[in-house]
């Protein structure tokens, strides 16, 4: 056993060299890295290999590839909002530049309206969360409201949004690092309620804000906003 | 000088990502992608010749990378290195792949999936050698007999198993195949030699 093991490892290191430059026929490729699953050794000796032969690597001319392939990464990871690789076409959502343009303003139009939420009976208080959407023109268009305490997300549309004929206009959750989640389509009347699976804190936990996007007729069929956005609101806590 | 001295930082700037990367940085992880996707591409393109199928190596190399930034060492690669095996590692397994689906063996060169490389394109030999980053590295490569050498370099740029190799050399596969093998052992004692895998 002890005499044949030098040949075994020289042997070794020739089916590893082979693997990682590529030239095993593809059934002894298998085989290898089968065996390199169950046995430490083949495995070292084809990794040192792969880090030898890989800095050989810098010769070939850069490619740029396509932006689609970074979206797609993107999206199998379900990365948010702070990622973004520049020259990428990132979906509207997941534009720092967008967020910039919005913040602002429906910060300060959550104030505004947050302040009238307010029961005037301290020793009661409703705890509203309230999200004021508006689009670029910072004019109010949806309000949505919750309270701490119910499972209930109210939407109401106060301005002028109105759902073009043949579309809808869905409410999407814009959690922190994560894609949107869609908290489903507002009613042609205006006026929509929207249970929550669990209490409000819960649910908008690592949520900062609300958006509205215009979709198909019934709402998104992939789960994922498809249309453009049109109003978009921060989450405000008041209490 | 200057350029190898742009390397080190490059190397420091990018283990510095890797290790952000490893604690689920997603700034880092797009960065990281910025910085070494076109190589990566390069690389694949030219190994798969098929764009789309290099667009799905480079997605599942970085996906990899993502969940496994963790097992990264940079005491004993360099971050380009580690992400170059990965990808060559996996353009290899697609393109084995590719034969083991395939009946019979085509060696048809205009099967309509070729992928147009930038013209100009320096052949393997030019790229294995300029390809090695380091001097000693280079005359590593530099010292190979020809066969060798050109064997080598076609496998590791353009995926060639022995067989294709064969066959694209006009020699026998036990030709091919021993230049590969001596070429390979010269290269290992000689990188070696120069401390250039570290373990």
């Amino acid at each position: 056993m002890n005499l044949s093991r030098p040949d075994r490892l020289q042997r070794l290191d020739a089916l590893a060299s082979a693997y990682a430059l590529g030239t095993l026929s593809p059934r002894a490729r298998l085989r290898l890295a089968r065996a390199a699953k169950v046995d430490g050794t083949v495995a070292a000796a084809i990794r040192d290999w792969e880090m030898r032969l890989a800095t050989l690597s810098e010769g070939a001319a850069p490619i740029t590839p396509p932006p689609r392939v970074w979206t797609a990464i993107a999206t199998r990871l379900g990365l948010g909002a702070a990622t973004t690789a520049s020259g990428v076409d990132l979906p509207w959502w997941a534009r720092v530049a967008f967020w910039r343009s919005f913040a602002l303003t429906s910060f300060a139009l959550a104030m505004a309206f947050g302040v009238t939420l307010f029961s005037p009976d301290t020793r009661t208080p409703e705890q509203p969360i309230v999200a004021v959407l508006a689009g670029p023109d910072a004019k109010p268009a949806l309000i949505a409201t919750m309270l701490r305490g119910e499972r209930t997300l109210t939407v109401k549309v106060v301005g002028a949004a109105a759902v073009p004929a043949g579309k809808s206009l869905e409410l999407w959750m814009l959690p922190k690092d994560l894609p949107p989640k869609s908290l489903g389509v507002i009613p042609d009347s205006g006026m929509g309620r929207v249970a929550l699976p669990a209490p409000p804190d819960v649910v908008l936990a690592n949520v900062p804000a609300l958006a509205v996007s215009r979709e198909v007729a019934g709402g998104s069929p992939t789960g994922a906003p498809q249309g453009p956005v049109l109003y978009t609101g921060k989450v405000e806590r008041f209490y | 000088m200057a350029d190898s001295a742009k390397s080190t930082d490059r190397s420091a700037r990018l283990a510095a990502l890797m290790a952000r990367v490893a604690l689920g940085d997603q700034p880092a992880f797009a960065q990281l992608y910025q910085e070494t996707s076109a190589h990566l591409y390069g690389v694949a393109v030219r190994i798969l010749k098929d764009g789309a199928a290099a667009e799905e190596v480079l997605q599942e190399a970085f996906v990899n990378v993502w969940h496994h930034a963790g097992s990264y060492e940079a005491a004993k690669s360099q971050p380009t290195t580690w992400l170059a095996a990965i990808v060559r590692n996996r353009c290899l397994d697609q393109l084995r792949r590719r034969e083991l689906d395939t009946v019979t063996m085509t060696t048809d060169d205009d099967d309509g999936k070729e992928f147009d490389l930038p013209s100009g394109d320096p052949s393997p030999v030019e790229m294995l050698l300029a390809g090695a980053e380091a001097q000693s590295v280079r005359d590593c490569v530099d010292g190979l007999d020809a066969g060798q050498k050109q064997a080598i370099a076609l496998a590791f740029y353009q995926g060639l198993s022995h067989a294709e190799l064969a066959d694209h050399m006009r020699q026998p596969l036990g030709t091919v195949k021993s230049w590969v093998r001596r070429g390979l052992e010269r290269l290992k004692a000689c990188l070696d030699r120069a401390g250039y895998v570290r373990n």
